[in-house]
């Protein structure tokens, strides 16, 4: 199941909160999230549910020992053995079928290309359950001694199919212990509004009109269409990703959880690093906690910790070429970004550094897009001059049907709109009456509007896939 | 759980009741009077469909296509993308993307549900969507249509597929886009029937263009392409032997008349008149003068280009089809499967009600394959095999031939009538065997795959 879906809307969410808030007892809260989390993933993958809970099991063996073995190799050899399970996994199902195409290209041989179909949200929670052994190992946090606790933590459909990636020890108490104000309640509310409206409002018309611009074999592609082409699918995946975040933050408020933020405006960034801290917080953090900083970080092997940072956070986008390449683009900025361009960014005015990022980030879009790289080159060709015309009446009709919904996407890729909030709450600080009702009315109706606009579109659109759910 | 915020409360009040309200919702539309189309049924719970998953896939479909109030919550969503409209006004350009309706399909016996006129074809295909792009929910795959065991596999496009309409001054007119691929193939396909048939039958290639060829299109006229070219090109392609039939030039000579409606992308009786004329020209016998004819009319007619784009300007301006009564004596069987039926071929049970109105031509037009048997006795026999265009044109055909056989290569089926096309003609008794496709047709080589199909 996706969260913007009516089913899910109207039948799943109202359902499960209905249960969760009738019963008071704490185990059966936690029976009443877990079914629900079962029911939400075989929703969309009936068979494969089973290689969630082995991987759940598994690591919560694997954690039970390294606590039991602290301090001995045996500890070291669980850690191991949960890496390598889990990494197994992933291999088997998300790399099986890339790997034998290259070996077969690579040497001639036509090997049976095996065709797994990949279980939703794999990417994630082999990396959440190796990241619980490894902060067990390393006494960040107690291992789960309840299995019920800890497939708890395994399987929790708010970040289950699509991320963040929530580290055990970020919910560790919550598992154990979780209070649901009505504030907190509300809080999570408006998260999750926000969330579905940039995920259905925003991400699917962006999708839905960048169609008309890529994928196709380009030659009748003028330039102009390829910039707004690669510029609305930059707003697509964005939105449809940060807003998946969002529902999931606020779906976890609801049933009394914290996650971490996963998003903070990555297109206003002034240098790909900045962009990398912005982006996908969950997944650069997890790279540097359990990759970067073990393999040395700075200190030794500086291009090496790199490269292998940026080769796997590309591999881990998808099992194709054109995701490693997407990743070592990265690596190559960040890397000079690191020997001196950064010093150099710094002293620029700021509107040339954000724009020196928001290309580098277009065009790495580019990369990301065309799982057919010989297609991706042409598109880039096409992007600089290499078209048959400059600009065509399609894409003058079309970019001006939609220039409104072009600026509104762009200024909610801006944090222009929560400081105009908090512009005007301060202005209205000595007026408690005032701020309260821009808390308690203003803002609230706000939100039902999005929420009804987006139930609207919902409806309206068949058209709803969902960008990371096969990550 | 005190002091709920006023937008977490209706959160929970909109989303449960909504949720309440579907449920207890029993009677569930079927049918999208708005788009014209079937609605998504309700699943049937298989553990196979458990298992694959595509229980769940189908369900959510069920579930947003009988939504409460559906069809006017879609023209609401409408009009907020219309009111961002920054375009001059009466310009738009819609892009529509569809699955593909299996080609050479059996219609049902008795359809519930009139068979669909020719949709409007697309004119790209979107290409290879990378992995990633690939929606979750894929939800109809078309039945797997049967190739001839010979041939190798040939690659027919995407099962999406796209169309651009622009819309201007109150007229839907869908853009053309030349494929060089499409063109070929229809002439290889013709020329293959021509190598089959042998001089024994005289074969007509009649190709009606979309029109764009004809509306004016204001400063946008460079955003399709020439359909003229395509058929020059095509002249090269065909076998000498085929005669061709200049429906274009016909057509142009009357381009300011009502040839072409406003919200649908078939032409009109008129249009199909001249297009007829032509064809008279090419076979050398005199057209009967339209004011033979008594005629008809129905008014209020929002036709395919409507439902597809269910633009404002369109629906503020329907159309009226003119219809024009056969007088030459005749009977129209349908043979749809096994069962035959006698039909009229100006239908007007079709003219009433929410349902496609275009339908009334040869009462859809949709049969495996129909016989019309005149009093002209002159021993002519001729075969039409067309997509939805030729259902306004076949008529006009009767005071020139004793039989006329149509056949639509989208519905006609071997295994019910036992006969590839080459054996239909030698049961028959045909001289004539005339393929009226209309030009995204010709061009869709999905499509003209379905044509090959019925040689073998």
């Amino acid at each position: 199941m996706v969260f913007s879906s009516l089913v899910f809307l109207c039948i799943f969410l109202p359902v499960s909160l209905f249960l969760y808030f009738v019963i008071k007892d704490r185990t059966w809260r936690n029976w009443v999230l877990i079914i629900s989390s079962l029911v939400f993933y075989a929703w969309g993958e009936p068979v494969w549910i089973t290689a969630m809970i082995f991987s759940g099991v598994f690591d919560y063996f694997n954690g039970l020992m390294v606590e039991k073995y602290r301090g001995t190799r045996k500890a070291k050899a669980f850690v191991a053995l949960s890496a390598v399970g889990n990494l197994l996994l992933l291999g088997i199902f998300k790399y099986s079928g890339f790997f034998v195409e290259n070996i077969n290209t690579l040497f001639g041989l036509s090997l049976n290309v095996p065709r797994i179909s990949l279980p939703i949200g794999i990417s994630f929670y082999t990396f959440q359950t190796i990241s619980y052994v490894v902060d067990v190992y390393r006494g960040e946090v107690k291992a789960q001694r309840s299995l019920l606790k800890f497939m708890l933590f395994v399987s929790l459909f708010h970040q289950l199919v699509a991320g963040p990636i929530v580290r055990y020890s970020d919910i560790a108490a919550e598992i154990e212990h979780r209070r649901v104000t009505a504030a907190g309640f509300s809080e999570g509310v408006s998260r999750f509004i926000t969330g579905l409206g940039k995920k259905v409002l925003i991400a699917n018309t962006a999708g839905e009109l960048a169609l008309n611009f890529l994928g196709n074999d380009y030659e009748r592609l003028p330039v102009t269409g390829a910039w707004l082409g690669i510029l609305l699918y930059a707003f697509q995946i964005y939105f449809d990703f940060s807003g998946y975040s969002d529902m999931a933050i606020g779906l976890g408020r609801m049933y009394g959880f914290t996650y971490k933020e996963n998003f903070d405006y990555p297109y206003i960034s002034k240098s790909i690093t900045e962009f990398w801290r912005r982006w996908h917080i969950s997944l650069g953090t997890f790279f540097r906690d359990y990759l970067y900083i073990p393999l040395g970080g700075n200190r030794r092997h500086l291009v090496r910790n790199l490269l292998a940072v940026w080769f796997l956070t590309g591999l881990w986008h998808g099992a194709s070429w054109n995701f490693i390449i997407w990743g070592l683009y990265y690596f190559v900025f960040v890397l000079i970004e690191k020997l001196f361009l950064k010093k150099l960014l710094d002293r620029l005015p700021s509107v040339f550094s954000r724009l020196y990022t928001l290309l580098v980030v277009l065009i790495g879009w580019v990369f990301f897009y065309h799982t057919d790289m010989s297609q991706g080159l042409r598109f880039l060709g096409v992007m600089f001059g290499k078209a048959y015309a400059f600009t065509n009446s399609e894409v003058s009709i079309l970019f001006r049907s939609n220039v409104i919904f072009i600026v509104i996407a762009a200024i909610a890729s801006t944090p222009l709109a929560v400081r105009l909030f908090t512009a005007i709450k301060n202005y209205f600080q000595d007026n408690r009456a005032r701020v309260a009702f821009i808390d308690n009315v203003f803002k609230p109706v706000i939100n039902i509007l999005i929420l009804v606009l987006s139930l609207a579109f919902l409806v309206g659109q068949s058209y709803n896939p969902f960008l990371y759910f096969r990550f | 759980m005190k002091k709920l915020r006023l937008d977490a409360i209706a959160f929970i009040v909109i989303l449960g009741g909504l949720g309440l309200a579907n449920l207890l919702n029993f009677n569930k539309p079927t049918v999208s009077a708005l788009e014209n189309r079937m609605l998504k049924a309700r699943p049937s719970l298989t553990w196979e469909s458990l298992f694959s998953g595509d229980y769940f896939r189908d369900y959510e479909d069920y579930y947003s296509d009988t939504f409460l109030n559906r069809d006017s919550i879609v023209k609401i969503c409408r009009d907020i993308k219309d009111s961002l409209s920054l375009n001059e006004p009466g310009v738009t350009l819609v892009v529509t993307r569809e699955q593909n309706a299996p080609v050479n399909q059996v219609p049902e016996a008795t359809p519930t549900q009139p068979p669909q006129p020719s949709t409007p074809r697309p004119s790209t295909s979107p290409g290879d969507l990378p992995e990633t792009q690939e929606p979750p929910e894929t939800g109809m795959t078309p039945e797997p249509t049967p190739t001839p065991t010979a041939e190798p596999p040939r690659e027919f496009g995407d099962d999406e597929t796209v169309a651009y309409y622009l819309i201007v001054d109150g007229k839907a007119v869908q853009l053309f886009k030349f494929s060089r691929e499409g063109m070929d193939y229809y002439a290889e396909v013709l020329n293959k029937y021509h190598e089959v048939l042998g001089d024994k039958v005289t074969l007509y290639s009649v190709i009606p263009p979309t029109n764009s060829e004809f509306v004016k299109l204001r400063k946008y006229a460079d955003i399709t392409d020439s359909q003229n070219d395509a058929m020059d090109y095509l002249r090269s392609r065909l076998d000498p032997g085929i005669v061709t039939v200049n429906v274009y030039d016909a057509l142009n000579r009357h381009k300011d008349e009502y040839i072409y409606f406003k919200t649908d992308h078939h032409w009109t009786a008129l249009g199909a008149y001249y297009g007829y004329c032509a064809f008279m020209d090419a076979t050398g016998m005199e057209p009967v003068p339209l004011d033979r004819y008594e005629t008809a009319k129905v008014e209020g007619y929002l036709g395919s280009s409507y439902t597809k784009t269910l633009n404002k300007e369109l629906e503020k301006n329907p159309d009226t089809i003119y219809l024009y009564l056969p007088f030459t004596n005749h009977e129209y069987i349908m043979y749809s499967g096994n069962k035959a039926k006698t039909a009229d071929l100006i239908d007007m049970s079709y003219a009433e009600g929410s349902s496609d109105k275009y339908l009334i031509f040869m009462s859809t037009g949709g049969a495996t394959w129909s016989v019309i048997k005149t009093d002209v006795h002159n021993g002519k026999k001729i075969l039409v095999m067309k997509d939805s265009f030729g259902n306004a044109w076949v008529p006009f055909l009767l005071p020139h031939y004793e039989e006329i056989y149509v056949v639509d290569a989208r519905f006609y089926s071997k295994s019910s009538t036992g006969l590839n096309i080459p054996q239909f003609i030698e049961k028959y008794g045909i001289q004539e065997l005339v393929f009226l496709f209309y030009m995204e047709d010709v061009n869709w080589t999905k499509f003209m795959n379905g044509v090959e199909n019925h040689l073998n």
